[in-house]
């Protein structure tokens, strides 16, 4: 790939990444899933958790973010070739000569920084409402944690996006695929609480390497260890996402192009 | 007696069609996902958040909160489409344009959700008995009936008068969504009332749910019906409250939407 080609491809993907995020902040559904929703399980949680240790209150700030984030991947970044379907324009986004996984690269950009925004809705919450002193321990390594946690959730939405346009059975689910991940993730209590037979499921989950970072970076509980290992995990399912959704994509673009069935409901 | 019998044929004809209408798109994968596993993945959710919180031993706590909460699935959600789903089909001309009775028709939007909502409750409890260790050993269960019916009847009521917003506003699911989520902590399902701020235990005196849920958790520890008729008294008669601002709000809707002739703008 040239260099030619790389600042073709972050051009785009910026371009495509401004115009989502536009039309994004316009969305109620998108507002509800990445914003209200959050802060209501924050102040759930924070009721819930109000004679706890001082960093609970931190926990919860990550963990509803995290849920937001979630919400916006199954819900935002799942349908972002559905929802170009629905609008009609799937066809010509195919036929423009720039890869399609390029383009939406750029939409689950815009949804997972939008996204982002759940967390500091709970920032506010736990802090105005609740009155507690927050501050993360590592602010450092939180930060690199998020990064990390942004590249793999988006990496994550592009292998679920073609899943879901292509098989519509799959996407029959989406409403269910909450809940499971906030639980075997890690998000708002430990996964130590759950069966031994789920921790192996937990494992495999990309969101559950980025709560164990962000938790243990921004309570300072985590030893440097855990936390190099949790981003490591982080970039080792992000590669794989990657190559997964390459190899999505590729049959999805060969049934829009030869079976002709891409926009068909 | 003709009128009667005419009126109780709208009644029923709507009742049901308007709910098949809903399997238009409702597929029953669709339904076993939203309707079974979904709400017990909430139950799960909450009931591990609240037993991380508060201690194991109040995992019955949130079992059955979330359990009698999911009364509002059908409630709020399924009723509203049912009522508001005229307006999205382009049914709602004709609808406005008949002389049936108005009341007739607006009620018996409701009353498939009302069993099916039950139902959903019935099947949040078999999850709790199956799964989560609760224990209905003590329970009086045809009163745990009426309070799942009184329940959800008091829910759809919320959910009728949420379904005449979708008739005035095009952001319903925004409402709907809010609406639900707030009743898990405003209903008490996941949180003790008294630990909540004075204006927040005031909001929850006025809404449905808050008393059917202390109604089966009263039943669950042993309570006779004695104990929790006047709680499910209330419930009704705050469910009928919402459903009768709900159907005057359809009545100012179908003679604003007339006069102005907005009835399908969207």
């Amino acid at each position: 790939m040239s260099f030619k080609n790389i600042f073709k491809y972050w051009r785009t993907v910026m371009i495509v990444a401004e115009m989502t995020l536009r039309h994004l902040i316009n969305d109620s559904f998108v507002i509800f899933g990445i914003l209200v929703q959050p802060v209501i399980i924050a102040t759930l949680a924070l009721f819930m958790l109000k004679d706890s240790a001082q960093n609970a209150a931190m926990f919860v700030v990550v963990g509803s973010g995290l849920s937001g984030l979630w919400t916006g991947l199954v819900f935002v970044s799942g349908n972002s070739i559905t929802a170009e379907r629905w609008q009609g324009t799937l066809e010509t986004l195919v036929g423009v000569p720039m890869p399609f996984e390029v383009i939406v690269f750029g939409k689950n950009l815009a949804n997972v920084l939008l996204s982002l925004i759940a967390m500091i809705g709970a920032y506010l919450l736990a802090a105005l409402l609740f009155g507690y002193t927050l501050s993360t321990d590592q602010p450092l390594l939180f930060f690199i944690s998020l990064l990390l946690s942004v590249f793999g959730f988006i990496s994550f939405g592009l292998t679920i996006s073609p899943l879901f346009v292509m098989y519509r059975s799959v996407q029959q689910w989406q409403n269910t695929m909450e809940y499971p991940v906030f639980i075997l993730a890690g998000f708002l209590f430990p996964v130590l609480l759950l069966p031994n037979w789920t921790i192996p499921l937990s494992y495999i989950l990309p969101p559950y390497w980025a709560a164990r970072a962000l938790h243990g970076t921004s309570t300072g509980n985590a030893p440097i260890e855990t936390t190099l290992f949790a981003w490591g995990m982080m970039l080792l399912f992000s590669i794989i996402d990657l190559i997964i959704a390459s190899r999505l994509f590729k049959v999805m673009i060969y049934k829009a192009r030869v079976e002709a069935t891409l926009d068909v409901q | 007696m003709k009128t009667i019998a005419s009126n109780l044929r709208i009644f029923w004809q709507g009742t049901l069609l308007s709910y098949i209408a809903l399997f238009g798109w409702l597929r029953p994968v669709t339904y076993l996902a939203t309707k079974i596993i979904g709400p017990l993945m909430q139950m799960l959710f909450f009931t591990f958040l609240g037993t991380f919180a508060t201690g194991s031993e109040n995992a019955q706590f949130y079992v059955i909160g979330n359990a009698v909460q999911i009364a509002a699935l059908s409630g709020i959600y399924g009723v509203t489409m049912s009522v508001g789903g005229e307006r999205w089909a382009g049914t709602l001309v004709y609808l406005f344009g008949t002389p049936a009775n108005r009341m007739m028709m607006f009620f018996g939007r409701a009353f498939m959700h009302i069993i099916d909502g039950a139902l959903g409750v019935v099947i949040a409890f078999a999850w709790g008995l199956l799964l989560l260790g609760l224990d209905l050993s003590r329970t009086n269960l045809p009163a745990l009936g009426l309070t799942i019916i009184v329940t959800t009847i008091s829910t759809c009521g919320l959910g009728l008068l949420m379904g005449c917003l979708s008739l005035v506003t095009a952001n319903v699911g925004f409402v709907n969504n809010t609406v639900y989520f707030l009743l898990l902590i405003f209903s008490g399902a996941n949180v003790k009332l008294s630990i909540l701020p004075a204006w927040m235990q005031a909001t929850s005196s006025v809404l449905p749910l808050t008393r059917g849920i202390a109604s089966a958790r009263a039943l669950i520890a042993g309570a006779g019906i004695q104990e929790i008729l006047p709680l499910l008294a209330q419930e009704l008669g705050i469910g009928l409250v919402y459903g009768l601002l709900g159907y005057f709000l359809f009545k100012w809707v179908e003679v604003s939407a007339k006069q102005r002739g907005t009835l399908e703008t969207i």
